[in-house]
């Protein structure tokens, strides 16, 4: 099944999508979205943090922000989708199901996490199904309107890195 | 107590001085147990100088680190403080760093444990705090689970240590859980 969506590199711009990427609940405007990813983008050297946007593939419409904080061993993933759109959880679980070959076979990582809020059964599922395992639950973690939702860490353990337990 | 924050019966927090840069190093530099750490570093004070100052740059800060100060004598024994703090969600990572070893073993650490949490609890009204532990670090565990902390399960592969990959342990407490554990401490 062919993806709805693409992850590629940022492209100049578009400043005024910021919010669809900008991994935050506080506003960003365009001035500051375009000084933003500049310095974010100041040295292609293998960088510790790797920026991409996830757009849609029916009209390249930047819909999300990919975040991967890495020393080129292990990572720490994060998958933002635009705050205005209803199916964000599916639309992380499609994002998750492109990025998780990608580090795998492309960066060939060891291993690398994801948190997922525990209300999100989409992005639960693609990680399950990608053979990620839960590592964590941090009771509470995650604020919602009203109450409160665990924190899930799922953590991929590429097995061509597999080693004895310690 | 100048500048205190926070005050126990025996210990008290302040803020981080660029003046304890030196104490600081120091007792990194010189911790002769490294079975919590890869192995040990020759760390400068001009690097915990840099970072306490950029510790004081933005409001709210997404980190908060405490000296740890005895009120005996007004010595600075460590560290304690939150990390990737969460003003959204309110959460946060505690971390500890006590030396020398001349100060361990006489309860100064959970002591201040306490105080901190009082803080993060009570003062930034956070909801629920983290830690994570290097898996040899049995230590920090039991301190933890005094402490209130409940075990919150473990990633793998996060670290070398004599030649092999260990676990991180991860924990986390709610201000019910630590009231509990205080209740405890306190008898």
């Amino acid at each position: 099944m062919r993806s709805i969506l693409r992850v590629r590199g940022f492209t100049s711009g578009r400043w005024w999508q910021a919010t669809a990427w900008f991994d935050s609940p506080f506003p960003i405007n365009a001035d500051r979205a375009e000084t933003w990813l500049k310095e974010a983008h100041a040295n292609a050297d293998r960088p510790n943090r790797l920026h991409f946007a996830i757009a849609r593939v029916a009209d390249d419409a930047v819909i999300g922000g990919v975040t991967l904080d890495t020393d080129y061993r292990k990572a720490r993933l994060k998958l933002h989708i635009a705050p205005w759109l209803p199916d964000a959880d599916a639309l992380r679980a499609a994002a998750l199901r492109l990025v998780h070959p990608w580090i795998r076979d492309d960066l060939e990582l060891m291993t690398f996490v994801l948190h997922i809020p525990a209300d999100q059964p989409a992005t639960i599922a693609a990680a399950e199904a990608l053979g990620m395992v839960q590592g964590v639950r941090f009771r509470e973690g995650i604020a919602r309107p009203g109450h409160r939702v665990d924190e899930l860490l799922y953590q991929a353990l590429f097995a061509a890195w597999a080693v004895r337990d310690a | 107590m100048p500048n205190a924050i926070v005050v126990g019966a025996r210990v008290y927090l302040r803020p981080v001085e660029v003046s304890d840069a030196e104490t600081l190093a120091a007792i990194t530099a010189t911790e002769t147990e490294n079975f919590m750490y890869r192995g040990r570093m020759p760390y400068s004070p001009l690097a915990f100088a840099s970072g306490i100052r950029d510790g004081y740059t933005q409001v709210p800060p997404p980190s908060i680190a405490f000296a740890v100060c005895l009120r005996a004598d007004d010595r600075c024994i460590g560290m304690v403080g939150i990390d990737g703090i969460d003003f959204v969600n309110r959460t946060g990572n505690t971390f500890t760093d006590l030396g020398p070893a001349d100060v361990r073993n006489q309860g100064y650490g959970t002591e201040a444990k306490h105080l901190l949490l009082a803080y993060a609890f009570d003062r930034l009204h956070l909801h629920a705090l983290r830690s994570v532990v290097m898996e040899p670090n049995t230590r920090s565990v039991a301190a933890l689970m005094k402490q209130g902390y409940h075990a919150a399960g473990r990633l793998k592969w996060v670290d070398i240590k004599d030649g092999r990959y260990h676990d991180a342990l991860y924990f986390d407490v709610t201000r019910a859980d630590w009231l509990a554990a205080r209740d405890a401490w306190r008898g």
